[in-house]
């Protein structure tokens, strides 16, 4: 399978204090901690368009994490207010309960995780059709048969009744891409996805990504790969201690950062390379 | 006194009719047993007061006291404590099967908490909600865990069954301690009876290392 | 319920509790030390190059373990004397029986514990130049002990309770006293709660502190 090539475009930006806008998804001094002192977002304000694909870098901590946790609705924020396609769906200010306030705009977030979240007492295919099944009421033929095609879609026809524990890891965490697809999300979170990935299992998985960018999923994603992340990206945002620190398009990002804090990080980061 | 295994062989109905009362105990409170403790761990996870504290003392009533003393307690105190007579197969049958519900409901608890939260994630990221979750998510992987740890709790219970032994019921135990009484030859009845039990749990306990690393290793991790 | 609850008969017999409490704690304490000490020895062997050494020793682990507790305690009370032609008095015989018992158990925890230690340690001892018995004295041993001590006070609880079994051969430890209180007294209600409350007062401190024991272990594993 041949890597698209991808030039990232730049995003808009407004005119009245220069930062990229989109209303597809409005992050506005999101506040969350864990108690104790450990702030993980910090008034953190943030956009994204239906277009972009995020790539959110940072050290360890800095609530890269939390942020796609958050959107996902498995934790909560204690301040501030997210919106996605427009309406609110977020409320974290005092008294509201800072999780998802639509369940049917949480369905349209799908979620990738670091560790292989493939429930591993059902086959490829059960893991596959127990959603639609179960939440959006397909019928199992119906289901099974939108299961061949998306797996077909990322090679892996043959895997269809293959038990979780029979896949190698790459294979495993791109059951888990199809199995988010299947339920036609607008937004695809994807948290490390290649981090516990043995090298060469890595671009098997990163190419399915790729083919995801190319048919224009809006997504964010939390990578240490940062030679993959300016492959991916339409913007690249570095955050650090909860708050975003830079944004921009990802030759910009990498090659001239503007703020030190950056600087700093992809120099650690990036020498490796 | 000479030692004579032979004389062990032409005993062996009555060590068998012994051995059959033993299985016959150790079968019936194990699945009553393992019934009781999987509703006791679900009630254990109630979030209401009042339900989830009197079950945890119960657990930790049976696991902290000897069975001996909850077997003489169910045998002496019960029938004076209801006033009625209970015959003693009941009584035996019972005190057995509430301390196999005490240790199977761990077993289940730790299966349930052994389940990893990603899955829990999973959930949530999928859309699947509560009672969808719980019957096809949770509950399989919790009973799949469960079956190597319950195999082992009824191991252990065949052995503790012995003490029934010591109100007066015939089981393997007690008839073995009978005839060497009788033929004043403890070595080799004694010996017998114990090669008896163990040619009973060795294997069973050797199946639950099979079934913990064939059928786990495929469905489970 | 028509029962009157009657524990004044009790007062007459403090003395009586209190010789089997200590008998019933003598056999725990002992049995634990010498399962613990013993334990460990037993699944060095268990571990050896050695098949003639490995065999026996695994045989003796399951031969404990597959058989119920109240029969190895009979069998050395009536066997042992017989066996051997010796006399042993009845609570070394049952710290025997009850020790030897928990010994097994206690190898297989003790197991789990050293092969939990990672290859690499094992290795850099090598390296270092550390003889056999200094790395297994100095590494193996304090980790093995460390991921293997809630297991080990758990069935040093169990030995507590198994250690009631002597009182079927007539050894006056706890349970013995309170069978013969009750018979006597015919108040088995009040005599055999009062004694199961005794066990659980001695067992739940140390289940509880095993629970915490767990908990910070498990935590100090997430880091």
């Amino acid at each position: 399978m041949t890597v698209p090539h991808l030039v990232a475009s730049t995003p808009p930006v407004s005119l009245v204090d220069n930062k990229p806008c989109g209303d597809f998804i409005q992050l506005r001094d999101v506040y969350k901690s864990y108690g104790e002192g450990l702030v993980v977002m910090d008034r953190l304000s943030l956009d994204m368009r239906a277009d972009d694909r995020l790539v959110i870098i940072g050290p360890s901590g800095s609530g890269k994490s939390s942020l796609l946790r958050v959107m996902m609705g498995l934790e909560s924020i204690q301040g501030g207010t997210i919106s996605f396609q427009g309406k609110p769906y977020i409320d974290g200010q005092p008294g509201k309960h800072g999780k998802p306030l639509d369940t049917r705009l949480q369905t349209q977030v799908g979620m990738v995780f670091q560790h292989y979240t493939l429930f591993p007492h059902l086959s490829v295919l059960g893991n596959l059709i127990l959603a639609p099944m179960k939440v959006h009421g397909l019928s199992k033929a119906q289901a099974t048969e939108k299961a061949r095609l998306f797996l077909a879609r990322l090679g892996l026809e043959s895997k269809l009744h293959a038990w979780p524990s029979q896949l190698s890891g790459g294979q495993k965490q791109r059951v888990a891409i199809a199995r988010a697809l299947m339920l036609e999300p607008k937004l695809m979170l994807f948290d490390e996805v290649t981090s516990a990935l043995d090298p060469e299992m890595v671009i098997e998985v990163q190419n399915v990504m790729l083919q995801l960018a190319e048919e224009k999923m809006a997504m964010i994603i939390v990578t240490h790969d940062m030679h993959f992340a300016r492959h991916i990206a339409t913007r690249v945002v570095f955050c650090a201690n909860g708050k975003v620190v830079e944004q921009g398009p990802p030759e910009q990002i990498f090659t001239s950062p503007k703020e030190p804090r950056t600087r700093e990080f992809l120099q650690k980061v990036l020498h490796l390379d | 006194m000479q030692i004579d295994f032979m004389v062990v062989f032409s005993y062996w109905q009555v060590l068998a009719k012994g051995l059959a009362l033993t299985l016959a105990f150790t079968v019936t409170c194990a699945i009553l047993g393992s019934l009781g403790g999987f509703f006791l761990s679900l009630l254990r996870l109630s979030k209401n007061r009042f339900v989830s504290v009197p079950t945890g003392l119960y657990v930790e009533l049976f696991r902290g006291t000897p069975l001996l003393i909850q077997l003489f307690w169910i045998f002496f105190c019960l029938p004076v404590v209801f006033g009625i007579s209970v015959p003693p197969f009941v009584s035996v049958a019972l005190a057995l099967t509430l301390y196999m519900t005490a240790i199977t409901s761990e077993t289940f608890r730790g299966a349930l908490k052994s389940i990893p939260s990603e899955q829990h994630d999973a959930c949530v990221a999928l859309g699947v909600a509560r009672w969808n979750k719980v019957l096809y998510v949770i509950f399989p992987q919790a009973l799949l865990r469960a079956v190597p740890p319950l195999l082992s709790n009824v191991v252990s219970l065949f052995k503790e069954s012995a003490l029934i032994s010591s109100v007066g019921i015939a089981d393997l135990m007690f008839v073995g301690q009978n005839i060497s009484n009788s033929t004043a030859r403890p070595v080799e009845f004694l010996t017998a009876v114990a090669v008896i039990y163990f040619l009973v749990a060795f294997p069973l306990t050797r199946l639950v290392g099979v079934v913990e690393s064939r059928m786990l290793r495929r469905y489970a991790y | 319920m028509n029962y009157q609850f009657d524990f004044h008969f009790l007062t007459g017999n403090w003395g009586l509790l209190w010789d089997g409490l200590k008998v019933t704690l003598e056999l725990a304490l002992i049995s634990n030390v010498v399962g613990v000490v013993l334990g460990f020895g037993l699944c060095l062997l268990t571990l050896s190059r050695w098949f003639f050494i490995r065999w026996p020793a695994q045989l003796f682990i399951e031969f404990f373990r597959c058989t119920p507790a109240l029969l190895q305690i009979v069998w050395f009370f009536y066997c042992v004397p017989m066996l051997f032609d010796v006399f042993i008095g009845p609570i070394t015989m049952g710290v025997l029986a009850l020790g030897l018992n928990l010994t097994a158990f206690n190898a297989e925890a003790y197991r789990a514990g050293v092969q939990a230690v990672p290859r690499e340690h094992l290795d850099a001892c090598v390296a270092l130049g550390l003889r056999p018995w200094q790395r297994t004295l100095y590494v193996i041993l304090p980790q093995a002990l460390r991921t293997a001590l809630p297991v080990l006070m758990t069935n040093g609880i169990s030995i507590l309770q198994q250690s009631a079994l002597v009182a079927i051969v007539a050894v006056a430890d706890l349970m013995y006293v309170g069978k013969s209180i009750a018979t006597e007294a015919y108040r088995p209600l009040e005599t055999y709660s009062l004694i199961a409350l005794i066990y659980l007062a001695l067992s739940l401190p140390i289940a509880q502190f095993v629970q915490w024991l767990e908990r910070r272990q498990d935590s100090a594993m997430a880091r």
